[in-house]
Formats: structure tokens, C-alpha cells, sequence
């Protein structure tokens, strides 16, 4: 029954627009990732070579070339912002789009007055949801490893595995907020209050909570080269142990070890960034499994 | 024109007790508030241990009869730079709600036949929609500019001077105008989309292009960028260096500031943090030079509010004709 309803699930979001603009939206975003890390460190050579002349006619020595030290993968940087900030969005958007359908358009009171149980139904909307998020990263991940082919001329396994990795961690992240997207329809009344709850949770967890754990301003976190946080220690020292619910930023620092665009960590520090994150997507699935029981399908369609 | 002054005030005030009645507006305004607290927090606890290093170097200077004590490098202001940034992001979203909930509420309770039922113009329904939103929305800035301050106050313990004050005062006046663009754009966008939810939707994809996309790629692409501590002091380059060089890329940095002032958010961002002391090198020049120095910014601002403004005024329009022959 479950297998028969996923796939039934997956070719209707196949159809459907939200997917479509889903999936078009990732492929931009790693195209445009690609593009402003090849152009934004082709110039920095270009400063680079500039400078080396103009402090060699003044008579002073060449500094180090800071790019001399960057990982081949580090033109990709960009997407570990791009995940947490726009892909999470789009993500609770189509988590959204997933379940008010059949809540606005009255095709869930229909649905329950065949023998179907409320936990075989949204088993079959995740597994499909995960199915259709799947696709979204295979391509992103299709996409990356040609623009890194592209533009060093070469791939390695190693770089493959990292990027694979990445891709997979991604996708965690961004099934935590198809199942924020789920939730939120589930838990309010009408659509555009679903929608707006969602949105404030993407507010707290990707700006606030890392401002408070970390220090780090709003617009510093827009950049993959943040700087170091500048406030007191004493207040850090009791913030810093809220980080592990800082999803952001420990998907940012999972990423950048596993990119090696950031600090060396031992397998099992970057398995601890995750951890939380894994913990809560199974939170999350539970409370949709409990919310689903109790929603009153009844209302369909008198929301919006 | 006393009749047409009191029912623009009646449509605003309706506008703005319906605002401050939902329970979502009120939800954003505490995440607002909240935010800008603990941001403002975290910073002034730094600038009060600064401020007494400080205190304490001029009370020895004094003590020691030394002819010339350094003024102090801190700006209190500078604090408020988290608030700012959060209006520059929740506040947005908060406008756009308001301009959804806007349309929403009309639409449920079907209010606009209702209206046209008795003597009222689309100007008057514009500028009394509109004098209501930016009543919420100034409500919402100054209280945030408010608590910022005592914050600064009593966690930096440094009271904004009255001339500092009148600053603030100028950037939340800018920071009314970008709201209202945005909550002009939500009630557009929603008012011309079948389903209102869709055009939150949309407003929010533009909302995401414009506040956090397009300043992403600016500053990603901005060359001192990309390293910790910036590319050009690390190669050892002075801002005279720094300028020299960009120099050489004509084309980059012009594409650069392009993708910048595409963003609205830019624009008011370059304002208030000019006002507000966040760059080191404007804290010595006066308030004068300062709105000279940006008042491009400022152009932009204003022509982006008066567009939407107009093309407010063309969907109200247009609402009313489609009200006329339905």
C-alpha cells in the first residue's frame, strides 16, 4: 500500500509546479555558486599579480599568495550558504505545497473514506517528498562536479566523494525543513499562517540562534568567508553550548570540513554537527505522524 | 476636503487597528524586537569593557596633567548595526505580511464592494491604506530604534547624545520608506494573483532575490572579501593600494556594483550604516557630508517607494473597475 501511494505521490509531484520550480531554483543556485567561485577567485590572482607589481616598484618583497593554500573544491563555497539560506526556503515551500493540497482542494476528506490509515498516508507524502529531494541534489551534485571538471580541468575520486558527501548532507538539511513545511500546514488553521510560521522558524534558526551562539551578524553569515565573531567571551561561554541546535552554522562547519574549505576535523567532530540535525528530522517526523492523526480534515478547502 | 481628510483617516485607522490586532504581525514584531535585543546585547556588552578601558585612560591622563587626551575611537551607534540588519531582513517580511494580510482581509470579509458603496475615490482608499501601513510600520521601527537604544544605554552604558539621536531619527525615517516599498509590493503582488497566498508566495521569492541574493553576490564578488580580515591587508595594501589596484578591473567592479544597486536593500543599508558609524572612515565626517556622500542611496529609495506607490494606485484602480462591472 505504501509503495503504491509514494509512487503515486511522486508522479503527482512530478506534475506539479512547486517541484518544477523546486528543482529549476537548485539548478540555478549551483550554476550561479560555480560561476561567482570561478570568476570571484580568478580575479583574486588577477589582485594578486597586480599587487606583487605595485609593491615590487615601491621595492618591497611579494606576500604569500593566499590562494596558493585553497582546496580544489573551495570555488564551490558558495553553496554551502546557498543550501541553509535559499535552499532551505524552497524547501519548506514545497514541504508546504506537499501536504495543503490536499487540504485546501477538499481531496483529503475524500481520501479518508477509504480504508486508509492517516500514518500510511504521510508515510507515502515523506517517502515520496524524500524521493523528489533526492532527485534535487543528484542534479545539483551532477552539476557541481562538472563545473568543477570544467574549470580545474580535472576530478578526483576523493574530491567526487566529498562533493557526494556534501550532497547527502544537504539533503538532511533540507528534508528537516520539507518536514517543517509539513508540520506548520498540519499545526495552522489557514495556509498563508502555515506558511508564515515556517518562515519564521527559517528566520530564528538561520540569523538569530547563530547570532546569539556565535556572535555572527546577519549579513556576515551571506558570506562563506565569515570573520571572526567579536564579542565577549564570557557571554559566549554560556551560548556556545546552545550550538548544537544552531543548525546553520553546524551545517556550515560539517560542509566546510567536508569541502576542506574550513578547519580539519576528526570524522567523529563532523559526525557531531550532524548529529542534532538527525535528531530533529526524526522529532519532526514524529510530530507530523502526530498532528496528522489529529487533523480535522473536515475543514478542507473553508481555509483560504 | 475635510470630508476626504476624515475618511483617509477612518481607512487608516481601520488599517492599522487590523494590523495591530493579528496575531502573526504580532508574532513577527516580537522575533524583531527579540532579535534586535540579543544583537544589540552581545555587542554593547564588548563596548562597555572598551568604554571603561577607556574612561579609566582619560581619568589617569587627567590626573597625570597631560595637555592633549585622545578622543574616544568608540560610536555607541555603530552598536545598533544588528538592528539595522535585521530590519533590513525581518522587517521586509513583516511589510510583505502586511501587504497580504491587507488583501486577505478585504477578500474574506469581500470589504472593497463595500467601500465603493459610498463616496470614496481610489485616492482616498491609496493614501488611507497607505497612511495606516506606515503608521504600523513606524510603530514597529521606532520601537525597535527605541529598545536598540536603551540597550546601547544600559548594557554599554553610553547614552546616544542628542545630535546622535537626530541621526537615528533620519535612518528610521529611511527605514519606513523601504518597508513601505515592500508592503506596497506585497499588496500588489497579492491583490493581482487569484489565490492572495500565491502572491505571498511570489513576494517572498522576490523579497529573497532582493534583500538576500543580489547583496550575497555583491559581496561575494567584492575582492577584499575573500579571505578573513580582507585580501588586502593580508597582501599588505593601504586603502590608497587598494584603490590603485580595483582600479585595473574596471569591467568586475562595475558588474559588482550593478548586482549591488539592483537591491534596495543596498541602498538603505549604505545610508544607515553611513549614519550610524558603522564604516570607520565616515565617523569623522559630519551629517552633512554624510547624506551628500549617499544621497544617490537615497534617489534610489525614493524612486523605488513612488513606482510601487504608483503602481499601488493603478491596482487599486483596477480593483475598482473589476468591482464596477462584476
Amino acid at each position: 500500500m505504501i509503495a503504491t501511494l509514494t509512487r503515486h505521490q511522486v508522479r503527482s509531484l512530478r506534475r506539479e509546479r512547486t517541484f518544477a520550480v523546486f528543482l529549476g531554483s537548485f539548478v540555478l543556485i549551483t550554476v550561479m555558486a560555480a560561476i561567482l567561485g570561478y570568476s570571484s577567485s580568478s580575479t583574486i590572482v588577477r589582485v594578486y599579480d597586480e599587487a606583487t607589481r605595485l609593491l615590487a616598484s615601491s621595492g618591497q618583497p611579494a606576500p604569500p599568495n593566499p590562494f596558493d593554500l585553497k582546496p580544489t573544491l573551495a570555488l564551490l563555497s558558495n553553496m554551502t550558504i546557498y543550501v541553509p539560506f535559499i535552499g532551505a526556503i524552497l524547501a519548506a515551500l514545497f514541504g508546504h505545497s506537499v501536504v495543503v493540497e490536499d487540504k485546501a482542494s477538499g481531496i483529503g476528506r475524500i481520501i479518508f473514506t477509504r480504508p486508509l490509515s492517516r500514518s500510511t498516508y504521510l508515510v507515502s507524502k515523506l517517502l515520496a517528498s524524500a524521493v523528489a529531494l533526492a532527485i534535487v541534489v543528484i542534479v545539483g551534485l551532477a552539476i557541481s562536479a562538472a563545473a568543477v571538471f570544467l574549470i580545474n580541468g580535472t576530478i578526483s575520486v576523493g574530491d567526487t566523494g566529498r562533493l557526494a558527501l556534501f550532497f547527502a548532507l544537504s539533503w538532511a538539511y533540507l528534508f528537516a525543513f520539507v518536514l517543517l513545511g509539513m508540520a506548520t500546514v498540519l499545526l495552522a488553521r489557514r495556509r498563508a499562517t502555515a506558511l508564515l510560521i515556517a518562515l519564521g522558524v527559517w528566520v530564528v534558526i538561520t540569523f538569530a540562534i547563530p547570532q546569539v551562539t556565535s556572535g555572527i551578524r546577519p549579513v556576515a553569515s551571506l558570506n562563506p568567508i565569515a570573520g571572526p565573531a567579536g564579542a565577549s567571551e564570557p557571554f559566549f561561554r554560556v551560548t556556545s553550548n546552545l550550538r548544537p541546535l544552531s543548525f546553520s552554522e553546524e551545517f556550515k562547519t560539517a560542509s566546510a570540513t567536508i569541502l576542506q574549505t574550513g578547519e580539519r576535523q576528526s570524522l567523529g567532530a563532523t559526525l557531531g554537527h550532524v548529529a542534532p540535525l538527525l535528531v530533529t528530522i526524526l522529532l519532526l517526523g514524529a510530530l507530523c505522524l502526530y498532528l496528522v492523526q489529529r487533523h480535522d480534515y473536515s475543514r478542507s478547502g473553508a481555509d483560504d | 476636503m475635510t470630508d476626504s481628510w476624515t475618511t483617509v483617516r477612518a481607512l487608516a485607522r481601520h488599517e492599522y487597528r487590523a494590523a495591530v490586532r493579528s496575531r502573526t504581525m504580532l508574532a513577527f514584531g516580537i522575533i524583531l524586537v527579540g532579535a534586535t535585543v540579543v544583537s544589540v546585547y552581545i555587542a554593547a556588552v564588548d563596548y562597555a569593557a572598551q568604554l571603561a578601558d577607556y574612561e579609566a585612560y582619560r581619568s589617569a591622563a587627567q590626573a597625570n596633567g597631560l595637555p592633549r587626551i585622545a578622543p574616544s575611537p568608540l560610536a555607541p551607534l555603530s552598536l545598533l548595526r544588528g538592528a539595522l540588519e535585521y530590519l533590513e531582513i525581518i522587517g521586509a517580511v513583516i511589510a510583505i505580511t502586511l501587504g497580504y494580510l491587507s488583501v486577505a482581509r478585504e477578500r474574506s470579509s469581500r470589504t472593497l464592494a463595500l467601500i465603493r458603496s459610498r463616496p470614496v475615490g481610489v485616492k482616498q482608499q491609496v493614501a488611507g491604506t497607505v497612511i495606516g501601513a506606515v503608521g504600523v510600520l513606524a510603530t514597529l521601527v521606532f520601537a525597535t530604534l527605541v529598545v536598540g537604544t536603551v540597550c546601547v544605554g544600559v548594557v554599554g552604558n553610553d547614552w546616544l547624545s542628542g545630535a546622535q539621536m537626530f541621526r537615528l531619527l533620519l535612518v528610521g525615517l529611511a527605514a519606513v520608506v523601504y518597508l513601505g516599498t515592500f508592503y506596497c509590493l506585497g499588496l500588489i503582488v497579492c491583490s493581482r494573483t487569484a489565490l492572495a497566498t500565491n502572491g505571498l508566495m511570489i513576494t517572498l521569492g522576490i523579497w529573497l532575490i532582493v534583500v538576500l541574493i543580489l547583496p550575497q553576490i555583491g559581496d561575494t564578488l567584492d575582492a577584499d572579501n575573500q579571505v578573513p580580515g580582507g585580501l588586502f591587508g593580508a597582501l599588505g595594501l593601504d586603502r590608497d593600494g587598494e584603490t590603485t589596484i580595483l582600479a585595473s578591473f574596471p569591467g568586475y567592479e562595475r558588474t559588482r556594483t550593478w548586482i549591488e544597486d539592483a537591491s534596495l536593500t543596498k541602498h538603505f543599508e549604505r545610508f544607515a550604516f553611513a549614519l550610524t558609524d558603522v564604516k570607520e572612515r565616515y565617523r569623522v565626517q559630519g551629517l552633512g557630508w554624510l547624506v551628500n556622500e549617499t544621497r544617490a542611496d537615497l534617489v534610489w529609495l525614493a524612486a523605488y517607494a513612488l513606482a510601487l506607490l504608483a503602481g499601488l494606485y493603478r491596482t487599486f484602480r483596477r480593483a475598482s473597475v473589476s468591482t464596477t462591472n462584476h
